[in-house]
C-alpha cells in the first residue's frame, strides 16, 4: 500500500480509513501506555490525521517518508501493518524492529518508511539523503521528510533544505505545524508568521496549507511530487494542524485551554472527511459506523497479538544494531553474554516476515 | 480628529501558487513595511489623522505601532483575534461603527471580500499584497496613505474619488439545503471535487463563471470575459461566461488565468447581464470559487447567480492624489509648514 487517488471514490474510502485507523491506533495506544503496559514514551497523532494520510495519498509506493518522534500516523498513512506497529510498541520480536525501538523508532525500509526519530529535526537530512540516493541512481521516486513546528528552528534541518535545493534533489519537506513544541506556542520560537516563509531562504517554493483538510495537503504534496519529479528540485509544506492531546501522555497542558482544543475539534479532519463525503452521496453515516467498528475490531486485534508475542530473546540484544557489527561491539557482546551461548548471524529483517492482509510487500 | 483604519492580513499571499505559477512571496516582514509606508502616507495632509489598526498574533500590528510616525496617533482595537478571516470581517465592522473616514486594507481579493461584507459605505483603499488580484490595486503604500488621508480628512470628497464596485451573488440548491458565498469580481465554476489548496489551478477545470467587471488586464475569469466584453469596475451589471473544451470550441480566447499562466479556453458563451439579473450553472459535482479561490463544495447543485451594484466603494488613489493636489491639500500655508530641516 501507499498511494491512493483522492480523486476517486475509492481512493477517499481509504483515506477515510487510514485516518480512523491512525486514530483508533493512537487512542489505544495512549489507553495501554497509561495502563502501563507500553514501555517507553509515546507521542500521539490524533488531531493530525489529515497531514500524514493527506501527504502519503500523492505518493507511489516507492517514495521513501522520514518520520518524527509522532509518528505513529505517518507509519499508518504509508501502509504499514498497525499489528506490528503495536507489536513494536510492546517491545515484541515480532514488531517492525524487532521490539527494540519501541514507539520512536519504527521503520520499515521497503514500504519506503525510514523511520521515525527521537531527535527532533532528524525527519529531513535522512529524506535529502534519500532525495540524493534517488537522484544518484536516477530513479522515479521522491523522498518527504516530516518535521514539526519546532524543528524549523533546528540546525540540521537547514543544512538539509539547504543542501536539496542546491543540488535539486527530489525532496518534499513537511512540516506539521501543530503550533506548539512541546508547551511552547509556535509564535514564541520562530519570528516569522508562516513557517513556509523560511523556504525563501533556499530559493524553493514554500506555501501554507489547511493541515485539517486531507485534500488540501494532498494537492499540495501532489504539486511538490509533481515539481520534483521534473528536476525542479525540494518545496516546502507548512501543514496547520493541531494535536488534541498533550506533548506527551501525562502532559499537563498548562500551556493551552480548553476552548483552545475545542475551536478546533470543531474542524476536525475526520469528521469533517466524513460529512463531506456524505454530502457527495459516497458514504451513509451506517457505513462510517460500520468502518469504525470494523477498524477498532483491527486495532484490538493488534492489541491481542503485541500482548501474547514474545519479546525479544537476551541473546539477541546486540543484533539488528548494525549492517556488519563492528568488532568491539562484537566483542562486547560476547564478553556481556551470559547465557554461554553461540551469536545468531542472521536477525531477522523485516522484509523477511509475513504480513498481515492490509499491509502486504510489494 | 479624523480617522483611518487599517487592516493588514497575515494569512495572505502564501498558497499554491508558489508551486505552479508564477506568484511571488509577499512576507510579514514586507508587508509591515508597507503598513509603515501607509501610516507615513498619512502625514502628507496638514490636518493628520489618527490611525486604527487591526490586531493580529503575529505582530505585525505591535510593530507598526512602534514604527508609527509621531504625528500619528495609531491604536490596536481591542477585539479577540482568533487568526482567521473573522478577524477582518470584525474589524471591519468595528471600523464601520467608529465612523472612520476611510480604511486601508493590505490583502488580496479574498481580504478585500471580507471587509467589504462589513464595512458598508466607508471609503476602501485596497493595496495588493495578496497572489493574484483583480480588485486590489498594486500600489505604493505611501502614496496610499496620503490618498487615504485626503478622503478621511475630507480634503477630497470622497464621492470624487470612489467607484462602487460590484458583487457577486451565489445561492446554491442542493439535496443537503442552501449555501451561499459572496465574491466581489468573480465566482466561478469549477469541475475539480474538493476545496483541496483552495486556489484555482488547471484551466481545463473551469466551467465558466459569473464577474462583476471585464477588463483584458485582470485576472482569472475577469481577465477572460474581459477579453471579449469588457465591464469596468463601476458600470452596474457583468457578464456572465461558460466555457468549454477549446479543442472542439468554434471560439476561444487566451487570457491569463494566473500570474505565470496564459491559457486557451473555450468559449461556450459570454455574454453581458443587467445588476440582479439571475444566470444559473447546474453542478453535479463541482466547487464554487470566489474571486480565485474554491469555497463551496457542490454535488447535484443547481447554482444562482445574480450580480449586485453595492460592493466596496473603492478609493481611486490617482484620482484622490490629484484632486487633492488640485484643491491645495499638499500646498501648505507658511504657519502650517514643517520647520525647515537643519543642515
Amino acid at each position: 500500500m501507499g498511494g491512493l487517488d483522492i480523486e476517486t471514490e475509492e481512493g477517499r474510502r481509504e483515506a477515510l480509513r487510514r485516518m480512523l485507523t491512525i486514530r483508533a491506533f493512537d487512542s489505544e495506544a495512549g489507553d495501554r501506555f497509561a495502563d502501563g503496559e507500553i514501555p517507553g514514551f509515546v507521542h500521539l497523532y490524533i488531531g493530525e490525521e489529515a497531514v500524514g494520510v493527506g501527504t502519503c495519498a500523492s505518493l507511489e509506493d516507492e517514495d521513501y517518508i522520514a518520520s518524527t518522534h509522532r509518528g505513529h500516523g505517518h507509519c499508518i498513512a504509508k501502509g504499514l501493518d498497525p499489528k506490528y506497529m503495536m507489536a513494536e510498541l510492546y517491545g515484541k520480536a515480532e514488531g517492525y524492529c524487532n521490539g527494540k525501538g519501541g514507539s520512536m523508532h519504527i521503520a520499515d525500509v521497503d514500504a519506503g518508511m525510514l523511520g521515525a526519530n527521537g531527535i527532533v529535526g532528524a525527519g529531513p537530512p535522512l529524506a535529502t539523503g534519500a532525495a540524493l540516493s534517488i537522484d544518484y541512481q536516477d530513479r522515479d521516486q521522491v523522498a518527504v521528510g516530516f518535521l514539526g513546528d519546532g524543528a524549523v528552528a533546528q540546525g540540521q534541518v537547514h543544512e538539509a533544505m539547504n543542501l536539496a535545493a542546491t543540488w535539486d534533489l527530489p525532496a518534499i519537506f513537511v512540516i506539521e505545524n501543530n503550533h506548539y513544541g512541546e508547551g511552547t506556542p509556535v509564535e514564541e520560537q520562530h519570528n516569522v508568521d508562516n513557517l513556509s516563509d523560511t523556504a525563501q531562504a533556499y530559493d524553493i517554493p514554500g506555501l501554507t496549507v489547511d493541515g485539517m483538510d486531507v485534500t488540501a495537503v494532498a494537492e499540495a504534496v501532489g504539486e511538490a511530487r509533481a515539481r520534483a519529479r521534473a528536476g525542479d528540485g525540494p518545496s516546502l509544506i507548512e501543514a496547520e494542524t493541531y494535536r488534541y492531546r498533550g506533548h506527551y501522555e501525562g502532559d499537563e497542558e498548562p500551556y493551552r485551554d480548553e476552548d483552545e482544543i475545542e475551536r478546533w475539534k470543531a474542524r476536525d479532519p475526520i469528521d469533517s472527511f466524513k460529512e463531506r463525503l456524505i454530502d457527495r452521496g459516497e458514504l451513509t453515516a451506517e457505513e462510517f459506523d460500520e468502518l469504525e467498528h470494523e477498524i477498532e475490531a483491527e486495532i484490538e486485534a493488534a492489541v491481542e497479538y503485541a500482548q501474547s508475542a514474545e519479546p525479544p530473546a537476551p541473546h539477541e540484544a546486540y543484533e539488528d544494531m548494525f549492517a556488519e557489527t563492528p568488532p568491539e561491539i562484537e566483542r562486547f557482546a560476547t564478553a556481556a553474554r551470559t547465557d554461554g551461548g553461540e551469536r545468531i548471524e542472521d536477525s531477522r529483517s523485516t522484509s523477511d516476515r509475513s504480513r498481515s492482509e492490509g499491509g502486504e510487500r510489494r | 480628529m479624523a480617522r483611518v483604519g487599517l487592516v493588514v492580513n497575515p494569512a495572505a499571499g502564501r498558497d499554491i501558487r508558489r508551486l505552479t505559477g508564477g506568484a511571488s512571496v509577499v512576507d510579514n516582514y514586507a508587508k509591515r513595511r508597507v503598513a509603515d509606508c501607509v501610516l507615513e502616507g498619512l502625514t502628507a495632509v496638514a490636518d493628520r489623522p489618527s490611525v486604527r489598526l487591526m490586531p493580529d498574533r503575529s505582530g505585525i500590528a505591535d510593530h507598526i505601532l512602534e514604527e508609527a510616525p509621531d504625528a500619528i496617533e495609531a491604536e490596536a482595537l481591542e477585539m479577540p483575534v482568533e487568526n482567521t478571516a473573522a478577524d477582518t470581517r470584525r474589524a471591519a465592522a468595528r471600523f464601520r461603527e467608529a465612523g472612520v473616514g476611510a480604511v486601508v486594507v493590505l490583502g488580496g481579493d479574498g481580504t478585500t471580500r471580507d471587509v467589504a461584507s462589513e464595512i458598508g459605505s466607508v471609503p476602501v483603499v485596497a493595496v495588493s499584497t495578496g497572489t493574484n488580484n483583480v480588485v486590489p490595486s498594486a500600489v505604493d503604500g505611501t502614496v496610499a496613505g496620503v490618498a487615504a488621508a485626503l478622503v478621511a480628512t475630507g480634503a477630497v470628497l470622497a464621492a470624487d474619488v470612489v467607484d462602487r464596485h460590484g458583487r457577486i451573488e451565489a445561492r446554491a440548491e442542493t439535496p443537503n439545503g442552501e449555501k451561499r458565498l459572496t465574491a466581489l469580481a468573480a465566482a466561478e465554476v469549477s469541475s475539480r471535487s474538493f476545496i483541496g489548496s483552495r486556489a484555482l489551478l488547471d484551466p481545463d477545470d473551469l466551467r465558466g463563471g459569473v464577474v462583476s467587471r471585464a477588463r483584458p488586464g485582470d485576472i482569472g475569469l475577469p481577465a477572460i470575459a474581459g477579453a471579449l466584453e469588457p465591464v469596468a469596475p463601476d458600470e452596474p451589471g457583468g457578464v456572465a461566461v461558460r466555457l468549454t473544451d477549446p479543442e472542439n470550441s468554434p471560439r476561444t480566447a487566451r487570457a491569463v488565468l494566473a500570474p505565470g499562466v496564459v491559457a486557451t479556453v473555450g468559449i461556450e458563451s459570454c455574454e453581458r447581464v443587467d445588476s440582479d439579473e439571475p444566470v444559473t450553472f447546474e453542478v453535479p459535482d463541482g466547487v464554487v470559487g470566489a474571486d480565485g479561490e474554491r469555497e463551496l463544495e457542490l454535488t447535484d447543485a443547481s447554482v444562482e447567480f445574480r450580480v449586485r451594484s453595492d460592493g466596496p466603494r473603492l478609493v481611486d488613489v490617482d484620482a484622490a492624489l490629484t484632486i487633492g493636489a488640485n484643491a491645495g491639500a499638499f500646498a501648505l500655508e507658511a504657519t502650517d509648514a514643517p520647520p525647515a530641516p537643519e543642515d
